[in-house]
Parts: structure tokens; sequence; C-alpha cells
């Protein structure tokens, strides 16, 4: 089992070597805003550097929030057939980029060793990135740094730009077709809201005892709390508790678990709550989905 | 108490029932080939707009020519006459004969040619290609000829999922009788194929 699991990283570590021979094509494009929401820049063979694929991530992130246009920027080595537009189109076809009704897809494609370049652009898109638009930028901005093998800049002032016009758009950004809208995430905040209340209060009346003078179910409420040293020098807890009913008291001792998290660092509750794992500590890192969008042949590209 | 249903009642009873689902299978059928007619006419606008974006770009890309490549008239009377042409032929959805489909194909081919053939020709004129109004209009044209590929690509989709209902058994029965026919789809011709290539 070990064993396979062990193959199967190597075969996932090996693709992008496998495809950097024969091409990517958008079957084998590993999509990471599928993996996560908030990235865009699939950047397999490590075209563009780390620092601007986040910096593309982070203008694609809030242009899809604002405007609801959502991008794949896609910046590889070499894509199978070397045409760019061949291969947005099925990627887009694949995945259905932007939003279906309102069709506000971008796709913009680097083959750095096709030399080639290409913008898409859904319908609904074509109003604040026509074509014409498409190529100034690429005249103006990509293809020069295209030139002197600047990926980085190419790739992330095009964007920019893009997202600069694409701003300008009043018609753009009315909030629908956001994947946030609509009663859905409210409804699922409330069942979450409701869930984890029934959970902290079964919990809260489980611990609470059974008097044990009156027989009263739950009915011993925490009335005082007092520390002290036992024998062994190990710092106790007190707690005195009351039955609300008939008024009898009774204590019982534990140890300090507050003592006890500084002594030792924390055992679990640190990792538990404030571990660093990437489903969590990240920040929340959930994968995204497309719109189901399409496209109708609009853009611009060329070669360098 | 129990009430013996005749013969003829219950022959009655079948026929009414078959005769329920045929009507209801009737209507299912034809609402779906409405459905799918629909579907193509709608292919067929877009097309027909796509078509006339490209005619609408061509006086533009005429007189951005004419200024750097004076010597050029021929091929830019080419241009114009291929889109006087293109543009006479319209075509309804429901009119799409044979004839009429291989005649705007022809049309729109020959303004395909003519354009490229210009767009060759501009090569020529360093100034020319260097220009960013030009370097616009050639992206818009790029733009307009995939567009219209894309949508010749979906028009034969949905006319191929039109044709297969008509023909297909039984729904060729109610498409015969409320006068549904088998639509033309484009054909792949080298002149139509032969869009004007733009190299960078």
């Amino acid at each position: 089992m070990i064993l396979q699991r062990r193959l199967f990283t190597l075969l996932f570590a090996l693709l992008p070597l496998l495809c950097i021979a024969e091409g990517w094509t958008p079957e084998t494009l590993p999509m990471v805003h599928l993996q996560d929401a908030r990235r865009y820049v699939c950047n397999p063979d490590g075209v563009m550097s780390q620092a601007a694929v986040d910096s593309t991530d982070a203008v694609l992130a809030r242009l899809e929030r604002d405007k609801g246009v959502q991008t794949v920027v896609v910046a590889v080595k070499r894509i199978e057939g070397g045409d760019p537009y061949q291969f947005g189109m099925e990627l887009g076809r694949k995945y259905g980029v932007g939003d279906a009704e309102e069709r506000t897809g971008l796709i913009i494609v680097l083959s750095t060793a096709d030399r080639a370049y290409q913008f898409l652009t859904g319908n609904g898109l074509e109003g604040a990135l026509p074509d014409a638009v498409c190529r100034r930028i690429q005249n103006r901005v990509m293809v020069p740094a295209l030139k002197r093998g600047d990926w980085d800049e190419a790739v992330f002032a095009s964007v920019k730009a893009a997202d600069g016009y694409i701003r300008r758009d009043g018609q753009l950004g009315t909030g629908e077709g956001d994947e946030t809208d609509g009663p859905a995430p409210y409804l699922l905040l409330g069942l979450v809201i409701a869930g984890f209340s029934v959970f902290i209060f079964s919990i809260l009346r489980a611990s609470l005892r059974d008097c044990p003078r009156c027989g009263s179910k739950h009915c011993m409420r925490s009335h005082g709390m007092t520390f002290f040293r036992a024998a062994d020098g190990r710092r106790r807890r007190r707690i005195t508790w009351r039955c609300a009913k008939c008024g009898y008291e009774e204590t019982t001792d534990s140890d300090d678990p507050g003592s006890s998290h500084r002594s030792h660092g924390g055992r679990w509750m640190g990792p538990v709550i404030f571990g660093s794992g990437r489903g969590f500590g990240g920040g929340g890192s959930f994968g995204g989905s497309f719109g189901g969008g399409s496209f109708g042949g609009g853009g611009s590209g060329g070669r360098f | 108490m129990s009430k013996k249903i005749s013969k003829g009642t219950t022959v009655l009873l079948v026929a009414g029932v078959v005769v329920l689902f045929l009507i209801g299978g009737t209507l299912t059928t034809y609402n779906g080939l409405v459905a799918k007619d629909e579907a193509v006419s709608t292919a067929w606008g877009d097309i027909q707009s796509q078509y006339q974006r490209r005619s609408d770009l061509v006086p533009n890309l005429v007189s951005t020519v004419k200024g750097y490549a004076k010597h050029e008239s021929s091929t830019l009377e080419s241009v114009v006459a291929a889109r006087a042409r293109a543009t006479q032929i319209t075509v309804d959805a429901d009119d799409l004969t044979p004839e009429k489909m291989r005649s705007i194909q022809a049309a729109q081919g020959e303004l395909s040619q003519a354009i490229g053939r210009l767009l060759a020709v501009t090569e020529n004129y360093p100034e020319l290609k260097a220009n960013e109004n030009f370097s616009e209009l050639q992206a818009q044209l790029e733009g307009t000829e995939n567009r219209i590929n894309e949508s010749r690509q979906k028009f034969n989709a949905v006319v191929q999922n039109y044709n297969v209902s008509v023909r297909r058994f039984p729904a060729s029965i109610v498409a015969g009788l409320f006068g549904f026919e088998k639509k033309e789809k484009f054909e792949a011709e080298p002149a139509a194929q032969t869009a004007p290539k733009v190299e960078f």
C-alpha cells in the first residue's frame, strides 16, 4: 500500500517533466483554481516566479470579486500542437471558465517554447475587452516583455492592463452570477451556526451533573473555582458545584489545565487549533469552481 | 354489487388510452422539434451577425491600407467587390436550401480570400504593419474569423441534432406530418477554409 502510494506520488511529481517533452494539453494541465479558489495562474513548469504568480493571483481574485470576471492564466513551456488559440478554446470548453449566463470568462495562454500567446474573451467581456484592446495590451505591454524573455512582467503587466480596462466598464460587476450571491451561502452559514450551537449546547448539557441528593437531572451548576497546590507540588483546581433545585453543594478537584498547558507547551490544543496544516493554517484554501462560461472565438493572439 | 364491464367498453377504454398516448407522444415530439428548429435559427442568426461584423470591418481596412499602399488598387477593389457580393446574399433560416447555402459559402469564401490577399500584400509595407490602428484592425478581423468558425461549428452541431430528430423513427412521422425537413450543414470548402492568416 505504501509502495503504491509512493509510486503514485512519484508519477504525479514526474507529470510536469513528461508533459514538457510533448507539451501540455487541456486534459493534462493541472487547474490550480479547482484546488484553491484564490489561484488562477497555472504555472506547472515554473515559467513564472512564485512572487509574480502570487501577485497575478491577487489581481485576478479582486477582479473576480469586484467585476465577476473569472480568469485562467496558463504559463507553460510548451503546448501540444503549439496553437494557443486551440488550446485556450479547448480549455474553455472543458472547464467552462466564466459565468454561464454573463459569459465573462478570460483565458490568457503563454507558451514560451512555442513563442506564442493568446487572449480569449467570453462574449460578455467583448464590450470591456474587445479584440482591438487585447491587441493593444499585447503590443504595448506583453510583446516587449516577451522579447526580453521577461515572462513575469509579460503576464503580470498584461493582467494588470486588462484589469484596468475591465474595471472601466460600468456594466460589469453588478454582482449577478457571483458565486457568493443567492440564498445558498446564507443557508449554508445558517446551518453551520445551528449545528455548532447544538453541538456546544449538547456538550454543556452533558457536562452538567445530576444532583446526588434530590436526583434532578443536569442541575449541578458551577458555583466557584479555586486553585491550590497539592502535596506533590502540582497545581490543582477545585470547582464548587451547587444544585439549582435543592441547593446541595459538593466539590471536585482536578489538575489545572492552564498550568499543564504552560508547562508542557500544549500537547494537543495547540496543534489542533493553531496548527499550520494546509486546510486551516493557510487561511482557508478551499477549491474553486468554474461558472460554465463559453467562448465564441473573441480575443487576440500572436507570436513573438 | 360488482358490475361486469362489457367487451365493447374495454375495447373503447384501451383505444382511448392508446389515442391519449399517441396525442401525448405527438405533442412532445412536435415541441422537441420546434425547440431544435429554433436552436438552428439562433445559430444561423449568429453566423449572419458574424458575417455582418466582418463586412463592417472591410471599409475601415480598405481605407487604412489605401493610406499606405496606394499601388495596390486592384487588390483593394477586389475586396470591395467581394464585400458587395457577400452582403447581397441574405437567407432566412427557414429557407436554407442546398443551393442557397452553397451560394452563401461561395460569396463569403470569396470575401475571406480577398481579405487574405490584401493582408498578404500589407507584408510589403513595414510602415503599415507598424501602424497601431492597422494592427488592432487585424486583431478584429482575426477575432471575427475565429468567431465565424466557432459559429459555423455550433451551427453544424445543432443542425445535426435537429436532423437526427427529424429522421429518427417514430419522430420522423411527426416531422413528416408537420413539415419539418432535413436542413443543410456547412460543408468545408477550400474557399471557406482560407481565412485571412495574420502572421506576426
